[in-house]
């Protein structure tokens, strides 16, 4: 046998070569965790419901609670009138529109409007019994990193009949 | 979720590509191959990550990957029955300097490829192969007589 090949035999495993190997295990189970973690929708974009009843109404939100740079996304607002709202009013916070391509909102509300900084819309009367369902299809800005509040209200007029508090994750 | 799904689905998807298409076929690399190849590749990005810019997608797919490249390799090593399917079996092409030209032919190789094959061995000619193996990366390995 050549040196080449005899000196590379004659060196006995160093403490480095199980270290490395080691340290690849442990590469490899972080590996295994960020992938569960991602089968578990920890990182989006699974869809959560979050829902909020009061005598007049209830209200169900349907939306991803994590969403990542440039997917599509939709969040479904669905409002089941137990009375009958003459003018119902969606106030959502800050959160839905910053840094967010709002693509379609439909039904589109009669009117839009600004209330300390939440947009508010609004729709026509909706009878006791009546379901509205609102579906909003946006895509995630990439600069669009880190928490939004992405609650609402549902007013009737100005009188606040049910609301809804969560957040949305935007990862990098 | 879906992303990680995606990437597992497209995994199992070029694994069985790449033993249907055969290992002849990807072992050279031809101008043809070559853009195939990136084509393919651009498709399959479309395909895994379809919209998503983000770091984290990134991260996930190519997690996703590594730990399938792990695994998978571990399945061949681990399980003797499985490495047939994941890595395939090398072929004889020539036994005892007789050319297996059946085996030659189910793996659409050539009398005149297998020559060439034996030339980059630098082996003069066929009649002093004793064996020749096609291996599971696609390359051909050779026994000569004088060995």
């Amino acid at each position: 046998m050549t040196s080449l090949f005899t000196d590379v035999a004659a060196v006995p495993e160093s403490r480095g070569a199980t270290a490395g190997l080691w340290a690849r295990r442990a590469v490899i189970t972080i590996f295994a965790v960020v992938a569960a973690l991602g089968l578990l929708d920890v990182f989006g974009q699974g869809t959560t419901q979050t829902t909020a009843g009061t005598p007049a109404a209830v209200v169900h939100l349907t939306a991803p609670a994590a969403v990542r740079g440039g997917l599509f996304f939709q969040s479904r607002i669905e409002i089941r009138a137990l009375r009958a709202l003459e003018h119902p009013r969606l106030v959502l916070d800050e959160g839905w529109v910053e840094g967010m391509q709002v693509n379609s909102i439909e039904p589109a509300p009669v009117g839009e409007a600004n209330r300390d900084g939440r947009v508010v819309l609004s729709y026509d009367r909706v009878d006791a019994g009546e379901r509205l369902v609102v579906r909003l299809q946006f895509e995630v800005n990439p600069t669009n990193v880190g928490h939004r509040s992405y609650g609402l209200e549902l007013d009737d007029a100005d009188t606040r009949v049910a609301a809804i508090h969560r957040q949305i994750t935007v990862f990098p | 979720m879906d992303l990680v799904l995606r990437t597992i689905f497209v995994f199992f998807l070029i694994l069985l590509i790449t033993r249907a298409v055969g290992r002849r076929e990807l072992s050279t690399m031809e101008p043809f191959d070559l853009i195939l190849l990136v084509v393919i590749g651009d498709l399959v990005q479309q395909g895994v990550t379809q919209s998503d810019y983000s770091l984290t997608g990134a991260t996930m797919v190519i997690v996703t990957v590594a730990l399938l490249t792990v695994a998978t390799a571990w399945l061949s090593f681990r399980f003797r029955r499985v490495r047939p399917l994941l890595e395939g079996e090398p072929v004889i092409l020539v036994a005892d300097g007789r050319i297996l030209e059946r085996n030659l032919r189910r793996q659409r190789m050539t009398v005149d490829e297998l020559g060439a094959e034996a030339r980059l061995a630098q082996i003069g000619s066929l009649a002093d192969v004793r064996y020749a193996v096609l291996e599971t990366s696609g390359k051909v390995s050779f026994l000569t007589g004088s060995s």
